[in-house]
């Protein structure tokens, strides 16, 4: 397997999280569109069912794809629309990594409690 | 200056590239709207509360909400838009057959369209402030 530097690692991030979250998408849309059957519905069943330990960090790793794909998203633009942006692109896709980390080592410290506390 | 595509194959650069062009530029405009959408939405349901006590009469109460609904309206449109048409750029690369590559994309627009329905009913077809106060009432 061809292996190449950080641009192409970049690519492959951004598309298997990109593929991982429409699938995702598809998926919660139908379940949430279960609230259509009311309050004696399907519904609260189903969100038990994936309030379970292994569905929560599933969801954990949706949110961290959601802030990688989104930051990366925005160096793509950057990339696109700048005559700067292809020249930094290593530069800003360590921007990315950081930017991703800043906002999600926060979010694991608010959530990571829940789960432990809830399981 | 352009002309009329004479053949087949001249329509296809032509036409292709130009459909190709506005979904390009729909990505990047749908990519910035959405990472404020989805942001607000992860805020909103993952961060300002646990998300492990989501529950029917809380979903309910959030769709009697007007600025919810046409938020989630948004949300739901422009994210369904922007992964599907990523599916599709994978199907794309991935798919080499023809006729597997016309039956997979067939299948991913029939899945989405359905989907896609469904989320703009359960968003729009229901009183929920009714449900959520019956809900509310039982509790």
């Amino acid at each position: 397997m061809y292996r190449g530097r950080e641009g192409q690692w970049a690519f492959v991030l951004h598309r298997l999280t990109g593929v991982a979250l429409a699938l995702y998408l598809l998926l919660h849309v139908i379940d949430i569109s279960l609230v259509m059957y009311g309050p004696e519905g399907p519904f609260n069943a189903f969100l038990t069912f994936y309030h379970q330990w292994p569905f929560r960090i599933g969801l954990i790793m949706v949110i961290a794809g959601v802030v990688y794909h989104a930051f990366n998203g925005l160096r793509i633009i950057v990339m696109d629309f700048t005559g700067w942006g292809v020249r930094f692109q290593r530069q800003l896709w360590y921007g990315v990594i950081g930017a991703t980390a800043i906002v999600g080592v926060p979010v694991l410290i608010k959530i990571v409690p829940e789960i432990i506390g809830g399981a | 200056m352009t002309t009329a595509p004479r053949t087949l194959k001249q329509a296809r650069a032509i036409y292709a590239t130009n459909t190709e062009l506005a979904w390009w530029v729909f990505m990047r405009i749908s990519g910035m709207l959405l990472v404020f959408l989805v942001f607000g939405h992860l805020f909103f349901n993952n961060i300002q509360i646990d998300a492990a006590t989501i529950d029917y009469a809380y979903v309910a109460e959030r769709l009697s909400k007007p600025w919810v609904k046409i938020y989630d309206t948004f949300l739901l449109a422009l994210a369904m838009m922007h992964g599907v048409n990523g599916l599709r750029y994978s199907v794309e690369d991935y798919v080499r057959k023809p006729g597997r590559r016309f039956w997979t994309k067939t299948i991913l627009f029939t899945v989405a369209g359905i989907v896609f329905v469904l989320g703009t009913m359960a968003l729009w077809a229901f009183s929920y402030d009714e449900m959520g106060a019956a809900v509310r009432a039982l509790q």
